[in-house]
């Protein structure tokens, strides 16, 4: 039974981490419609910085890993601002594959550095004896992060809720028109949302980055893995993100836990997200929480 | 304005001076011309970047130190991403240019160039140790023991220090790939020749951030020994999870815990600086001397690193070994080449490097054995070192040892 | 018609017969004409290079893939993410059968010209079958459907033993009349065949549009109810757009196998279909010339960038990075610019160059 439990964890865990990544991309797309590719990057940019900070600066971790969100913060504000700005109103495929672009763009700025190629690993700063209970256990590592991904969720749900630039960011999302017809001016909404999203990649990218150790190549193909986290969730609602990653996790978790091994099947757990999401897509495609689009002639 | 001319020709006459020196520098000797091709970024870019590293800067100390006497190697060096069709696009503008032997790298082109490779009639080093690029091939030299040679030692040394009552059970944690996949036929067929061990399960491993339900499924089927054949960080993670569930081996063999083993590829500095204190204990064969075992060969490289201006992980790790040894083997080909007065050109390289054996074996300063080859031996070093991680750094285990099933397999 | 057959200085036409002309007038035929045989001859004259040989067939490859792209996400307006994988099953069509029959079958030497368009319509059926998802689905929805078919395209060869694991696969070397292509005339004996092959799919393509099915490709991207109330079946129309892409991108893939003469994964991952896109991007979408310019100019952008690497990696030792960062960074800065500053791609510049030597010397 230790078995099924520790699987349950695990799958909580890589959930509400991948719960964390998704959330950037839900955040922009929330507000401006825009399906952003280049994610990856900018979780991999987050990790990196957090690195470079920590280790050739010399800054304590933590204040670092605040740094690298507020350095993150404008990155992605400016890359709205200088690349995103222009595209408004154009096609679909158009903002799709800028972002993917960018997100090469990205690749070959951080190829200059040496972050590009080689393996990297945060310096211990957790107890690493694991927090034990009944048989299952938990790393203080995979412990924190699910506890920042729920502060950050918590504090992003509040933010929406709440504040008068969360209100108005959620107007945006709701009408544009009617948004910018009681005074709400739109672009600095996108830009807030590009911003925010940069932020939460950053506290992805550290909290994976620790979890894995740094390497470029698995850092950026986060960017990827989230797609079928956000679309289960529906694109534009950030509880679908939580409850769509987590149940991911779980599904990836007993998919190599129970499946791999068995039948000569082996690397189920990366595949099934996308069979899933598929079907999702044939049968439920604004996902679970997301807004149903109307369209008319 | 005669000032400013006379300003012209001064300059005119310097840059002719300077060209002069460059001309009669490189007019003494002929020039060699190598081609090499790897993934210095995309996959597996952590490998590969060090490995170009070192075969860039042995040539360059080859043809700054006269070893060729005035005759000098150029080596071009390209990037592929891993990607086959780049390798291919890279190999064929070097037989464009005239090259006498070709430098590879990943398991997916040697494979997939094969063909070229023999029709070609080049001589091949990949840094693929791969047993599958040896079938139906005369051209492909590997520079060390093949995976599955590595594998299979792994798997005797398993047998021979198993602690405890029965057969040693295994599992093993491999790449998602042909990469990963080969070997473990070979250890397959060790065992059904009669090697004394189970493989319970074989895993393949995806891009996980938490092993836990795997490693806890490979207790309940009461394995001991994990033989891992992958890439660093995978392994990292594994080690990580394992020593927080507390399943890690104290010392090696425990019972009722996990011992962690690899191949070349699992392991190195990095899997050191990845996993931390939880790779304490992992055990690990590589056919290359490590920095961390100080000796005359190391010695070399780091001042060879130092040379050329390389940072400190760069110079300690042992891909940038691996990197220079096959740079050294192709100097010592061509010098062999020369010394018994053959034209430089692929065939007498290919006869040279064919004829590296018994007392004409060499022996670079990178690796633990001397490279043998042979018209029917194509893998260089045959000696494999266990390594052991103890405090934070690889330890020699024992003396270097040989596979006694892999011949009998074959 | 005007009267004169070789100039027309504007549009006579009095039936919609004479609209459906291939050429406008015989000047053009016979520019056309002139150009192609250009294009059959050079190789006959000037001896290239194998490395510049390959360079140029696998351009005209990814011609023949960019085509089909175009047809699927230019003209039907359905963002696929999966193209490469398309080209892939048509790859994976010639090497199961050297799985099978071995790769020296007669079938494989001999009636290559029968495997490659039965590769063709195995990549029309999965084109048919991924587009299914388009009946429900628009949009960035139908994008991400196309991912994930990419996704599990990769995970199906990785880890299915017929197809070696997505290791390379070989593909013998084939028989023409002459008898068997060697290793000397393989490049340029491909060049002919494929540059065959792009003539007729972009005449294909040309005389598609002009037809009821073509142009209701573009009535269902322009709007699909509307098309519908029109009369067109917009259901139907995306179905079978994705299944023509995925004929053009399976006989793309059977060259590739053919040309590369093995199989191997990594030529059919996302990072190709991303390359296939920015190139019907860079190109023009839309637009049957920029199906030629896209990939010229992006495989051309990339091996400029690579000697131009090689070169400063001469004068900034131990520099190797830069050399390695620039190809991505040059790549992704090609499609942003084009995006903010040419959306409608090379196509269009040839459009104004057109105009503007038809109506020189005056301006409009």
């Amino acid at each position: 039974m230790s078995y099924f439990f520790q699987i349950v964890v695990s799958g909580v865990v890589v959930g509400s981490i991948y719960a964390l990544a998704a959330l950037g991309l839900v955040l922009v797309y929330k507000s401006s419609r825009v399906a952003n590719f280049a994610h990856g990057q900018i979780i991999a940019a987050g990790a990196f910085i957090t690195y470079f900070l920590t280790v050739t600066v010399g800054i304590p971790i933590f204040f670092s890993f605040l740094a690298s969100m507020v350095i993150t913060f404008f990155l992605a504000m400016s890359v709205e601002r200088i690349f995103l700005r222009r595209l408004i109103g154009e096609p679909i495929i158009s903002v799709i594959m800028v972002t993917i672009g960018l997100g090469s763009i990205i690749d070959g700025l951080i190829y200059l550095t040496p972050f590009g190629t080689e393996n990297y690993s945060f310096p211990q700063f957790l107890p690493q004896a694991p927090l034990t209970l009944g048989g299952v256990s938990i790393s203080w590592t995979q412990l924190s992060g699910v506890i920042i991904t729920f502060l950050l969720i918590g504090g992003f749900s509040w933010f929406f809720k709440k504040s008068t630039v969360g209100i108005s960011m959620r107007a945006v999302s709701d009408d544009q028109f009617g948004a910018m017809s009681v005074g709400i001016s739109v672009p600095r909404v996108f830009g807030l949302a590009w911003a925010t999203a940069g932020l939460s990649a950053a506290a992805a990218g550290c909290i994976i980055g620790n979890i894995t150790g740094l390497n470029f190549d698995t850092l950026h193909s986060f960017g990827i893995i989230v797609f079928p986290v956000v679309i289960l969730g529906g694109l534009d609602s950030i509880l679908g993100a939580v409850v769509a990653g987590i149940i991911m996790g779980l599904i990836q978790q007993f998919a190599s836990g129970y499946l791999d091994g068995n039948w000569g099947l082996n690397g189920t757990g990366d595949v099934m997200p996308y069979i899933i999401l598929l079907i999702i897509l044939l049968f439920k495609p604004h996902g679970l929480f997301g807004v149903h689009e109307i369209e008319r002639v | 304005m005669k000032n400013k001319n006379v300003l012209f020709l001064n300059a005119l006459l310097v840059l002719a001076v300077m060209f002069a020196f460059t001309a009669t520098a490189n007019a003494g000797g002929k020039v060699y011309k190598l081609g090499m091709s790897l993934a210095i970024t995309g996959p597996t870019s952590d490998a590969g970047n060090p490995y170009a590293k070192g075969t860039e800067d042995y040539f360059k100390f080859v043809n700054e130190t006269k070893m060729l006497g005035d005759d000098t190697i150029d080596c071009t060096i390209r990037d592929d991403q891993y990607k086959t069709d780049i390798t291919k696009r890279n190999f064929e503008e070097y037989l464009d240019d005239g090259i006498v032997m070709y430098l590879n790298y990943s398991t997916g082109s040697t494979l997939g160039l094969k063909r070229d490779f023999e029709e070609e009639k080049i001589a091949v080093l990949p840094a693929s140790y791969h047993a599958g690029n040896l079938d139906d091939s005369n051209y492909i030299f590997l520079p060390v023991a093949s995976y599955s040679e590595q594998l299979v030692a792994l798997s005797e040394y398993v047998v021979k220090n198993h602690k405890g009552e029965g057969k040693a059970k295994v599992a093993m944690f491999i790449h998602p790939s042909a990469f990963g996949r080969g070997p473990v036929d070979d250890a397959k067929k060790a065992v059904a020749a009669g090697l004394n061990m189970e493989i319970v399960e074989v895993v393949e491993h995806g891009k996980d951030l938490d092993n836990s339900a795997m490693l806890k499924r490979l207790m309940s089927k009461d394995v001991q020994y994990v033989l891992s054949h992958t890439v660093q960080s995978p392994v990292a993670t594994m080690l990580k999870d394992s020593a927080r569930l507390g399943l890690t081996a104290g010392s090696y063999g425990e019972a009722g815990k996990l011992t962690f083993l690899g191949v070349h590829y699992t392991g190195g500095n990095d899997l050191i600086a990845l996993a931390g204190d939880a790779c304490k204990g992992y055990v690990w064969t590589c056919s290359f001397n490590l920095t961390s075992e100080k000796n005359e060969g190391t010695t070399k490289q780091l001042a060879l690193a130092k040379k050329y201006g390389r940072d400190d992980k760069a110079a300690n790790s042992h891909n940038y070994a691996a990197g220079i040894m096959v740079a050294q083997v192709a100097t010592e080909a061509i010098k062999r080449a020369k010394d018994a007065g053959l034209e430089i050109n692929k065939e007498n390289l290919y006869k040279t490097l064919n004829g590296m054996n018994g007392k004409n074996s060499y022996s670079p300063y990178t690796t633990i054995g001397p490279v043998t080859y042979s018209e029917t031996d194509r893998a260089g070093v045959d000696a494999l070192q266990i390594y052991s991680v103890q405090d934070g750094a690889f330890k020699k285990v024992g003396e270097p040892i040989q596979s006694e099933y892999m011949t009998k397999i074959k | 018609m005007s009267a004169n057959k070789w100039l027309a200085t504007g549009n006579f036409f009095t039936t919609y017969k004479q609209e459906q002309r291939t050429f406008l007038t015989n000047l053009d035929q016979s520019f056309f004409t002139l150009f192609l045989v250009l294009l059959f001859g050079w190789p006959l004259l000037f001896e290239l290079s194998n490395k510049s040989m390959l360079v140029i067939d696998n351009i005209l490859i990814a011609i023949v893939a960019v085509m089909g792209l175009n047809l699927v996400t230019g003209f039907a307006g359905l963002i696929s993410i999966g193209h490469a994988a398309f080209v892939g099953i048509g790859a994976y069509t010639v090497a199961s059968f050297c799985r099978t029959i071995g790769d020296s079958h007669i079938i494989i030497t001999h009636f290559w010209p029968l495997l490659i368009i039965f590769s063709g319509f195995m990549g029309a059926i999965f084109g048919a079958i991924v587009g299914l998802p388009a009946l429900r689905l628009k949009h960035l929805y139908l994008a991400i459907a196309t991912l994930s078919f990419q996704m599990i395209f990769q995970w199906v060869i990785n880890f299915m033993s017929f197809f070696n694991q997505g290791q390379t696969i070989f593909v013998g070397r084939v028989f023409w009349f002459t008898g068997k292509v060697g290793r000397k005339d393989h490049y340029v004996f491909w060049y002919f065949v494929i540059l065959t092959v792009v003539v007729i799919l972009g005449f294909g393509i040309r005389n598609l549009l002009k037809t009821r099915y073509g142009r209701s490709l573009i009535a269902v991207r322009d709007n699909d109810r509307a098309a519908d109330a029109m009369g067109m079946n917009p259901g139907l129309t995306k179905v079978y757009a994705f299944a023509l892409s995925g004929f053009f991108a399976g006989v793309a893939g059977a060259l590739h196998a053919y040309l590369y003469r093995g199989v191997g994964f990594e030529s059919f991952t996302l990072h190709e279909s991303i390359g296939y896109l920015a190139m019907a991007i860079v190109g023009g979408l839309g637009t049957l010339n920029g199906c030629f310019w896209g990939p010229v100019a992006i495989k051309f952008l990339d091996l400029q960038v690579e000697s131009l690497a090689e070169l400063a990696g001469q004068y900034l030792p131990s520099s190797m990075n830069l050399a390695t960062a620039l190809k991505p960074f040059t790549f992704g800065l090609v499609i942003v610019l084009f995006l903010m500053f040419e959306p409608r791609g090379i196509a269009n510049w040839w459009r104004i160059a057109k105009s503007y030597t038809k109506k020189w010397p005056f301006r409009y």
